[in-house]
């Protein structure tokens, strides 16, 4: 072994970095925030947002990789509300709704309505556009950040803390992972966890959830496939919604198409009970519904790029759990703030609309220094005479109807539909006349006689009123 | 070495290869437009590094070259327990292959007073691992590569390791200072501590060191100190394989008899 010092290409004579003055000890961030929210979904970042720009100290919990990563919706964003509180023009934005369209689809038939007003093209397009949550998601939390917000990914909320009934904080799966604060918004989405392991709600029952699935599709070969087939210019884009058994098959609920930029989104939404019986496979409900001869057409050539699945919480009004407790507030998919009817599927405005709301309240108790549950009574008032509330309890006798008339309504009548449609424009030596009664005739057969559409005619009137 | 060991940690950002999109049309990697993150197996070496600490004491200070965007692995590193951070930057860097990295790496090390440097098996975008050795050559000190187990025996000045070697394993013991280079998939990473992780990314800033803060020139980093010349790039056509379909073993012997593989 030689002893001669090794040689080195570093300067030895360097001033030493000096360690000791560095104060790099880890704080105690229990009750250093106002507010903890949990989820950086719609809901979570609006309020995160809202209370940010009240003034609170708010911490941002959000269980994905980044805020969105793995957020599924349809989708159409609404954005009344976020347009007070954002600049929606320098969100990632897909295409605008210019085109709603409505197709009832039996197996092999569809019978259509599209609308497509010339003012959708116009700002604010209706405050409707398609967008991709995993880029909005995130640029949506970026706002809550800039206003003043903590963000923190990759940890996933296990518990609340509890002082006696009061709701103290937050328990997460990272060590040394709780944290108090005063107040705890839980915008978890509709797989509320978090909500149920703490008993401010109870677990939705099957019959008030529905599974959704959904894939992005794009169009290798195609450059202007989505402007061709859907028929478009600029950043128009079109949300077709399908009913019927060539939807969904044996089960309640509905399909849609939306536009994205380069891909389009494709999916199907029918009631978790009708999964676990009458409709087992969602997957191939999907495919089922993909290949329907009015639906091919309009993805020939496209490729899958994203298949998803999640649920949505549809149980109305009556299902709302109580919206606020003491330390804490509930709002969008957790509290069950989703309009789902066939005609509508809404909930990212109503995710916007209750965040917004809880927000204000918790700002305003801590600014009375308060945390129980009656002064937060605000939020639920404010949701109650907003929209959100007033259309859950608008449709829930809409629901509850065409539930009970679902084997007319999405079987009978769509085949009936087609077939009158058939039989008044067949192209025959028969004079106009006779197909327009036999048209006649088979409709009023599907809806029961004259008697029966008059009562169907009552029945369903609260649409129009 | 000092009264506590002083154990620097090597950490370098990477694109995410989860992220790393194939182009389905040309096949090719995009690089590119994926989002940086720290280098996989360092994460096995930060482990390492605070596994020594859990077992001797001292003091555990992630280090990177790189731009100021790399800021985020050390808050990272910091969140995961490292003590302290700092991030190497300077214009002059730039064009730096492997020499002179680690020229600055070593560098680094003598000025934060290290007893141990820890790095990662290789990486995943460059992934010579070249640079721990580098280290090593550059300062005169002893190696310990491929190591999958670590003892540390300071108060005897040494650190032993078990070494992953063809066919079975060794067990080596080295005098301080020396740079460890942990075996890819060891040393199972702890998850970031809550307050910690809020602590790092919200509120820690790591130390900044130019070249002359180290005590390097200009001239002996960056493209000029680089004397990796890259002569040239070639995409590689697979070759196509014939095939035959046979159809049973007496098929298949026919087969290979008439292609002269046997007889
Ligand atoms: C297939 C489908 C199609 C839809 N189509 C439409 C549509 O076209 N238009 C429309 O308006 N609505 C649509 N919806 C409904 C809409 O997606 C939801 O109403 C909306 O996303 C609710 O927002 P949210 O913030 O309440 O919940 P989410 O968007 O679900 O966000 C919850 C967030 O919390 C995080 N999180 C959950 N648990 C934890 C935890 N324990 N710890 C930390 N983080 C956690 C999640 O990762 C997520 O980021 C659709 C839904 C589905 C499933
Ligand atoms: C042929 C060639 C040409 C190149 N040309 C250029 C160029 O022109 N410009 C340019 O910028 N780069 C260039 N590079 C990349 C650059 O040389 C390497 O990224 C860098 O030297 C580290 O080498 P590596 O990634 O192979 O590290 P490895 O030796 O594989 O890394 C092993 C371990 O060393 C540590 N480590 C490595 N790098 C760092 C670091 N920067 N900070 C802290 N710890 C680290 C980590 O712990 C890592 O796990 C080139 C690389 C090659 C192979």
């Amino acid at each position: 072994m030689t002893e001669t010092a090794p040689e080195t290409d570093t300067d030895g004579s360097t001033d030493r970095i000096d360690l000791t003055d560095r104060d790099t000890a880890t704080p105690d961030y229990d009750d250093a925030f106002d507010a903890v929210v949990v989820g950086a979904g719609l809901a979570g970042s609006t309020a995160a947002l809202t209370m940010a720009d009240e003034g609170l100290d708010v911490l941002l919990v959000e269980r994905g990789r980044y805020p969105g990563a793995k957020n599924v919706f349809g989708g159409v964003l609404y954005t009344p509300t976020l347009r007070q509180l954002v600049d929606v023009d320098a969100a990632p934005l897909e295409r605008y709704i210019a085109e709603r369209r409505f197709g009832m689809l039996s197996d092999e038939d569809e019978t259509a309505v599209s609308i497509s007003p010339g003012e959708w093209h116009d700002p604010p397009h209706n405050d409707s556009y398609t967008v991709l949550r995993g880029e909005f998601d995130e640029w949506l939390a970026e706002q809550a950040v800039e206003a003043g917000a903590t963000l923190v990914t990759r940890t996933t909320v296990t518990g609340l803390l509890r002082e006696g009934d009061r709701v103290v904080g937050i328990e997460t799966d990272r060590p040394d992972g709780t944290i108090r604060a005063p107040y705890v918004v839980l915008a978890e989405g509709g797989n509320s966890l978090v909500s149920e392991g703490a008993d401010l709600k109870e677990k939705d029952r099957r019959e008030n959830v529905a599974v959704g699935v959904k894939e992005v599709l794009e169009f290798p070969e195609r450059e202007h496939a989505i402007e061709d087939r859907f028929r478009l210019t600029g950043d128009a884009g079109v949300s077709y919604h399908y009913f019927g058994e060539g939807a969904v098959g044996d089960a309640f609920g509905g399909g849609f198409i939306y536009t994205n930029g380069d891909t389009v989104s494709v999916g199907l939404a029918y009631r978790l009970s009708d999964a676990a019986t009458s409709q087992p496979d969602p997957e191939g409900t999907l495919n089922a519904f993909k290949t329907h001869p009015a639906v091919a057409p309009l993805l020939r050539g496209a490729r899958t790029v994203e298949y998803t699945a999640k649920t949505i919480p549809e149980g109305g009004a009556d299902e709302i759990p109580e919206l606020v407790h003491d330390g804490a507030v509930i709002v969008g998919d957790a509290a069950g703030l989703v309009l789902n009817n066939g005609l509508h599927l809404e909930g990212t405005n109503m995710a916007v609309e209750s965040g917004y709301h809880a927000a204000n309240a918790v700002a305003s108790a801590a600014q009375r220094g308060r945390t129980d549950a009656d002064a937060l009574a605000a939020y639920r008032e404010d949701l109650e005479s907003s929209f959100v509330v007033e259309n859950l309890e608008r449709y829930e006798w809409l629901i509850e109807r065409v539930q009970a008339d679902r084997e007319l309504l999405f079987e009978e009548l769509p085949r009936a539909v087609a077939d009158a449609g058939s039989e008044y424009f067949r192209m025959d030596r028969a004079p106009k006349d006779q197909h327009a009664s036999t048209a006649k005739r088979e409709l009023l057969r599907a809806v029961g006689g004259y008697t029966g559409a008059a009562k169907l005619a009552v029945r369903y009137r609260k649409l129009l009123s | 070495m000092g009264d506590e060991p002083v154990i620097v940690v090597g950490v370098k950002q990477v694109p995410d290869d989860d992220e790393v999109r194939i182009d389905p049309d040309t096949g090719h990697l995009d690089r590119a437009s994926a989002p940086a993150v720290m280098n996989p197996p360092d994460r096995n070496a930060l482990e390492a590094a605070l596994g020594l600490r859990d077992d001797a004491g001292g003091t555990v200070v992630a280090v990177t070259m790189g731009p100021p965007t790399a800021t985020d692995v050390l808050e990272e590193a910091v969140a995961i327990g490292c003590d302290d951070a700092a991030l190497i930057t300077d214009r002059a860097f730039a064009g730096s292959d492997t020499w002179p990295t680690s020229l600055t790496l070593a560098a680094a090390a003598e000025s934060l007073g290290a007893d141990v440097f820890v790095c990662g098996e290789e990486t995943t975008d460059s992934s010579t691992g070249q640079v721990p050795p580098g280290i090593a050559a550059h300062l005169g000190w002893a190696q310990l590569t491929y190591a999958e187990e670590l003892d540390p025996e300071f108060d005897d000045e040494t650190l032993v390791a078990r070494r992953d070697v063809e066919g079975g394993h060794e067990v080596v013991a080295a005098e301080l200072p020396v740079v460890v280079a942990v075996a890819y998939g060891e040393f199972e990473p702890r998850p970031a501590g809550l307050h910690r992780k809020l602590y790092a990314e919200s509120e820690f800033e790591p130390i900044e060191l130019s070249a002359e803060d180290i005590g390097l020139d200009d001239d002996e980093v960056g493209i000029d100190a680089s004397p990796t010349e890259v002569g040239g790039m070639e995409t590689v056509e697979p070759v196509e394989r014939e095939r035959v379909v046979v159809e049973g073993v007496d098929e298949l012997a026919d087969e290979l008899a008439e292609t002269e593989v046997f007889g």
